[in-house]
């Protein structure tokens, strides 16, 4: 914590051998090895339950590990907490934040270690060492704003040098583009490119393997516990190569299966028409029909969020109108559910599990009213529909239907709450970003489930800005720039990543997004 | 198919339900004060402990749910003494039955109006709640000027039975079967469970938040109002400084018995054994003659040493 500990400056060099840890009885690490040094970018892929975020906590000291051994510089250490990690210069920015959002930046860059002369902090100093700090890596943030207030992308810079400033040597970066915009994710990966010529080991965990070319140098795949793919130089795999490990022998096959429209034409269900939302949504109008997918195509912060949520009835239509099946559509979720809309929220965590429930309430919550006999609702009822759900969705969880939600994978997180919808029977399936953070042998399951749905009769309304996602969904595409559409593709057009990207591209210099 | 995979004592002390660990504690309570004294385990020594508590667990029902949807209710004892005052007042002059009923209708209301100003205007449940501590606090006085109120014809409730049993225990008893079963096992229940532990999700999945709550706060408020009746019933009279305290006691009883103040977590069980436990020490410590200003410290520290053993209980299985 002080000052006066041991710096230990030069480039570190990090190996991990044998790591070994159980949860619950059950191992989830069977003896991972990973190595990293000063000045290179280490991508870990794997899905969801791989087993990237546990050996994270282990290398940052979060949980000890039950064998294995853990050398840095050479020698080997006993991290018994994040404290022991952080002296050795390890620090992971989490996709949570870790910050006090009501403090400034200036004062959350020296959190726990303000400049203080007798107890009396030296805000000048304070001020003036966050300056000096953000203008070294050359960022432009006001030091007196609170945290809280400044975007995903700025908060993370901020991490990025509290953790500089306390001599980190190693950054884990959990995901941390994932709430990023493609600008911003381009900046923060100049970020990482001048860390990495300063001599700073980054790990990088990511879902997208599109990240790879601009940071990786090398990448390794964790698959169910264990290594599928050393760390090995960027340059010498192939796209196929690094799939095929996250995915196994048996993914592979059903990983890029293509859809073939065979839906029928149903009936209009949702009509929009000029809606706009704020500012954030301008003059929108178009139809979905019952057994349609309809993919609302754009990059994060677009609109296409704001759109969703009024369908569902998150937000104040200010102009046009949206109609469910000839009716105006209501204004509050639970009205909305009632008339058959069924809505994921893109933060599953923030607002789709009910944390400290079981599995099997979080799948039914949604199907309470229906389910219950004069307001009781029998346990062995839900356990009944979970674990037809369980199959159908193959959801794994070892603790059963009383499992709670959030020991569960994100990939099993995001099917209880597709099932909750399922199960539900709704009509009109509204998706924000329905495979963020998710696996992809969860994704392939989640999406098979939507087709599913669609072809008995459901309308499904997908909002993504994945474009591997809009062209797997093979419905009608509407892309949507600055919260208005600018072009349609029309269901079982012909798709490909250059159209759609040049398609969102199209008018983005005009109408900033 | 295996539910549960259980397989190191760990798992099995962390996934073992709080009740289990508060049913050990009370019984090492019983033990204890057993051995101490001749007269604790007695016929008649444990129907006074039933006596003793059955006011505090008909309160510590509703207040088990409000806390599990992350709310309080701190007026509760306050409301109980102004509960009786009120009824004591109409009583004399009017009829018994009016100003039974018009207590109850009040409580109802009083709730009505805590419920609406935390969810309809987003007040803080603590504020709301602490407002009425006071305000209900000195109405009751207001109206008594201060005075104890005497009331005759009125002793069932507090000192009737049936088949032997006290009124007031079996109407704690019900009041906690009841709860629990709503709690485990109705929409309501497990509506109260979902929206404390997240209100976002709930919200989004159809569960209506506001009107959950508020219904919470009316039964609260009819609890509080009921007490009121219980306690005058068992003076004979209704007294402003009636239910002094109380609140705290509430408080208490229900987060020894597991309930977070963070909302989502808790059980009716696990609060009356809370009061149980509560029940027995004032009881106990007052047969082996500890004096009461011991009594206190014992008591906040039993309080502080469950919940920390709660906690060490959740971290020895590796949760937070």
């Amino acid at each position: 914590m002080t000052e006066s500990d041991t710096p230990r400056n030069g480039p570190i060099e990090v190996r991990l051998q044998g790591i070994r840890k159980s949860f619950a009885g059950v191992e989830v690490l069977h003896g991972i090895a990973l190595d990293v040094q000063g000045g290179e970018v280490v991508a870990l892929l794997g899905e969801n339950g791989a087993g990237k975020s546990t050996t994270i906590k282990i290398l940052s000291g979060e949980y000890p590990a039950e064998a294995g051994t853990i050398w840095v510089d050479g020698v080997v250490a006993d991290l018994r907490g994040p404290r022991d990690a952080h002296e050795l210069g390890i620090r992971v920015i989490h996709q949570e934040f870790n910050d006090a959002p009501d403090l400034t930046v200036a004062e959350n860059l020296h959190l726990g270690e303000l400049v203080a002369t007798r107890g009396i902090v030296r805000w000048s100093r304070v001020r003036r060492n966050a300056k000096e700090a953000l203008a070294r890596i050359g960022v432009d943030i006001d030091v007196d704003t609170a945290v809280g207030t400044l975007g995903v992308a700025q908060r993370q810079v901020v991490e990025i040098v509290r953790a500089l400033m306390r001599r980190a040597r190693l950054l884990i970066l959990d995901e941390p583009t994932s709430a990023l915009s493609d600008t911003e994710a381009n900046r923060l990966f100049d970020l990482i490119r001048s860390l990495r010529a300063d001599g700073v080991a980054i790990v990088y965990i990511t879902h997208r393997l599109d990240e790879l070319e601009a940071i990786a140098d090398r990448v390794a795949v964790f698959r169910d516990g264990d290594v599928a793919l050393p760390a090995t130089p960027f340059c010498d795999l192939s796209r196929g190569d690094i799939v095929a490990a996250m995915v196994g022998d048996a993914g592979v096959g059903s990983a890029g299966a293509v859809y073939e429209s065979t839906r029928g034409q149903g009936d209009v269900v949702l009509t929009l028409d000029g809606v706009d939302v704020g500012d954030d949504v301008r003059d929108v109008g178009f139809e979905v029909r019952a057994g349609q997918i309809t993919v609302l195509f754009g990059r994060v912060g677009c609109g296409t969020l704001e759109l969703a949520q009024a369908i569902f009835g998150l937000r104040k239509v200010t102009g046009g109108s949206i109609s469910i099946r000839g009716r105006i559509a209501p204004t509050s979720p639970r009205r909305a559910i009632a008339s058959g809309v069924g809505y994921v929220s893109p933060d599953r965590k923030k607002r789709g599990l009910l944390t400290g429930l079981g599995a099997a309430e979080n799948l039914t919550v949604a199907s309470w009213p229906r389910v219950a006999q004069r307001g009781v609702l029998a346990p062995q009822r839900l356990r009944r529909i979970f674990d037809r759900w369980s199959s159908e969705l193959d959801i794994a969880a070892v603790g059963g239907p009383r499992q709670r939600i959030e020991t569960l994978s994100g990939g099993n997180q995001q099917k209880v709450i597709l099932g909750r919808w399922l199960e539900r029977d709704a009509e009109i399936l509204v998706l924000v970003e329905p495979t963020r953070g998710v696996d992809v042998r969860a994704r392939t399951e989640i999406y098979h489930q939507i087709e599913t749905a669609v072809s008995k009769g459901t309308a499904a309304v997908v909002v993504s800005s994945d474009v591997d996602e809009v062209i797997r969904l093979a419905g009608q595409v509407h892309v949507v720039v600055a919260g208005s559409i600018v072009e349609t593709f029309i269901e079982g057009a012909e798709l490909s990543r250059a159209v759609l990207v040049e398609a969102a591209g199209k008018s983005e210099a005009a109408v900033r997004c | 198919m295996r539910h549960r995979v259980v397989d190191s004592w760990r798992q099995r002390v962390a996934a073992s339900p709080p009740e289990f660990v508060l049913m050990g504690f009370l019984v090492a309570l019983v033990a204890y004060f057993t051995s101490r004294s001749d007269v604790f385990f007695t016929t008649n020594n444990l129907r006074n402990i039933l006596l003793s508590v059955a006011v505090l667990g008909i309160l510590a029902a509703p207040q088990t749910m409000l806390v599990i949807s992350g709310n309080v209710d701190l007026s509760v004892g306050s409301l109980a003494a102004l509960s009786g005052i009120w009824m004591a007042d109409i009583t004399e002059g009017g009829s018994l039955t009016t100003g039974v009923v018009l207590a109850l209708v009040m409580g109802i209301a009083i709730g009505a109006a805590n419920g609406a100003l935390v969810t309809w205007l987003g007040v803080n449940s603590l504020i709301v709640t602490l407002g009425g501590f006071s305000i209900f606090r000195g109405m009751a006085r207001l109206i008594s000027n201060g005075q104890t109120i005497r009331i005759e014809g009125f002793r069932w409730l507090g000192s009737g039975e049936v088949v032997g049993i006290p009124a007031q225990v079996l109407i704690f008893i019900l009041v906690v079967v009841v709860a629990g079963f709503a709690m485990r096992y109705t929409v309501f229940g497990r509506s109260v469970y979902a929206l404390g532990s997240n209100p976002q999700a709930a919200r989004l999945a159809g569960i209506s938040v506001r009107r959950n709550i508020f219904l919470l706060f009316i039964a609260s408020g009819v609890a509080a109002a009921f007490a009121g009746l219980i306690l005058t019933s068992q003076l004979r009279a209704a007294s402003p400084n009636a239910a002094l305290g109380l609140e705290l006691s509430v408080v208490a009883a229900v987060v020894l018995g597991g309930a977070s103040l963070a909302g989502g977590r808790g059980s009716i069980i696990g609060a009356a054994l809370g009061v149980f436990i509560i029940g027995t020490l004032n009881n106990g410590l007052t047969l082996i003659s500890v004096s009461s200003f011991w009594q206190d410290i014992a008591r906040g520290a039993v309080l502080i040493i469950a919940v920390a053993l709660d906690q060490v209980r959740l971290k020895i299985g590796g949760e937070t």
